[in-house]
């Protein structure tokens, strides 16, 4: 009596099991599934609006984009081409101001990607040692890197802000810093 | 315990003041702000001392000494033109030996010996005065721009005040072939430096700048056209006793005559930017 009564328990405990194996089985595919289904494309805006593109990139950043911060920024750029105005610079300071305070950039990042681009100041030229003992040993490197910038500058201020004045100014900077360093570097030299 | 009332008539006084002369007063003390404020600002501003007076006084010297052999070469240059325009017209290229023309090449020889003498005698002052004011600048630009300033520091200077207002007054020239006299161009430094006090110091650097390697280069010239001139001496006692007209004759003195009285060739046009807008520009708050 005692064995039988084992038994049907048993049996009947086998059969309770199985609805519950199926039920977790299922929950954890449609939570796999759901999961698969939020990450994010990171896809490029497609907007031809800067103000669009920009809310679009705002709203893939947040999404857990932020790795791709420095490709967003080139097509914004891009896209501002399409239009270019002077008030793109507003939108874009207005842009890296919102990524710096939601904690995307440094401020000193999001300062170094504005003023590269619209600035007619040389992020090249930061450093806090003298010209004799630090850029003139790495004269090239500094001009090289502040021909670059001033690639980024034409692209910035002329092509995306028309701002031509702004864009001359730097160029004429970018050859009178060539010039003064020039000097300047045999002057140092010629004193050691 | 007894509250002090307070004291009308103080206010009463400022407010009831007539509208023009309280805006008057308001304007003064603004205008006295604004001048204090200015003077102290001026006073934080790190000014740099490029040109000292012996920099001024020495490119003055230059100057001088240039303006002393160009006018001792002038005539020697002058005879010289007049002697090959004879060559020419005398139809003497390949006629060397006919008599006249013998007799024609040895006085353009001895043309151009002189005006090799002339630029042997004078060329050491050049030197010397070149030189001392290569020297001088040498060391404010080492001590000013070199070791008193980080390249930021260096780039807000040629920046100046006027970081925005990008067309602004004119740059200074930069290098490059001047095609002009050589006491022109030191007349002009002169003339740039001496009064230079009304200029930025943005403009000073790049003058200060443009000098110092001007003269570097200039030294440089001297020395090797001293060494040349002793070679030249030589091959043209040489040629004296033969009566011939070297290339190199023509091409050295067409050389002195671009250095000394310029080259109107050597200017190139450069067209200006296209102008921009004038509208105000945008500063973000992320601008440095």
């Amino acid at each position: 009596m005692k064995t039988t009564t084992v038994r049907s328990a048993f049996v009947k405990a086998k059969l309770d099991y199985k609805p519950v194996l199926i039920v977790a089985t299922l929950f954890a595919t449609l939570a796999l599934s759901s999961c698969a289904s939020t990450t994010p494309t990171c896809a490029s805006p497609q907007a031809k609006d800067l103000g669009r593109a920009i809310t679009m990139v705002q709203a893939s950043l947040m999404e857990g984009c932020h790795a791709h911060l420095d490709r967003y920024y080139d097509d914004l750029l891009s896209i501002a081409e399409g239009d270019p105005k002077p008030e793109n610079k507003r939108e874009f300071s207005q842009f890296l101001v919102w990524s710096s305070d939601n904690g995307l950039l440094s401020n000193r990042q999001a300062q170094d990607y504005y003023n590269r681009y619209f600035n007619i100041k040389f992020m090249s030229l930061k450093g806090d040692y003298n010209n004799c003992s630090h850029t003139c040993p790495n004269k090239q490197k500094v001009l090289f890197d502040m021909e670059r910038e001033l690639s980024d500058k034409e692209r910035g201020l002329l092509r995306v802000s028309l701002d031509n004045n702004g864009y001359y100014r730097a160029d004429r900077l970018y050859q009178e810093v060539e010039l003064v360093l020039e000097a300047t570097c045999t002057a140092c030299a010629a004193g050691r | 315990m007894t509250t002090r009332p307070r004291q009308p008539s103080v206010s009463v006084s400022v407010h009831s003041a007539p509208g023009p002369h309280r805006r008057i007063f308001l304007s003064v003390v603004l205008l006295a702000i604004a001048i204090v404020v200015s003077q102290a600002a001026l006073a934080n501003t790190p000014t740099i001392r490029l040109f000292p007076t012996t920099v001024v006084e020495d490119l003055k010297q230059t100057g001088n000494v240039a303006r002393d052999m160009e006018t001792g070469l002038q005539e020697v240059i002058g005879r010289l033109d007049q002697q090959q325009a004879l060559y020419v017209e005398s139809k003497c290229d390949g006629a060397e030996s006919d008599t006249g023309c013998e007799r024609l090449a040895r006085q353009i020889g001895a043309t151009y010996l002189d005006m090799l003498t002339i630029m042997e005698e004078r060329l050491p002052d050049m030197e010397h005065t070149v030189n001392n004011t290569r020297q001088s600048l040498e060391k404010s630009l080492r001590n000013e721009l070199g070791k008193k300033m980080t390249p930021w520091t260096l780039q807000e200077t040629l920046i100046g005040g006027n970081a925005n207002n990008a067309a602004t007054q004119a740059s200074p020239t930069l290098r490059g072939r001047s095609g002009m006299r050589l006491s022109e161009r030191f007349k002009q430094y002169y003339q740039l430096v001496a009064t230079s006090g009304a200029k930025g110091d943005q403009s000073l650097a790049v003058l200060a700048s443009d000098i110092y390697l001007d003269m570097e280069e200039t030294t440089l010239l001297i020395q090797r056209t001293r060494q040349e001139i002793a070679r030249a001496t030589l091959m043209e006692q040489l040629n004296q006793s033969f009566g011939i007209i070297t290339p190199e004759m023509i091409e050295v003195v067409g050389g002195v005559k671009s250095i000394l009285f310029g080259d109107a060739e050597g200017q190139a046009l450069v067209a200006g930017p296209p102008p921009g807008s004038i509208e105000e520009a945008y500063r973000s708050p992320l601008e440095q």
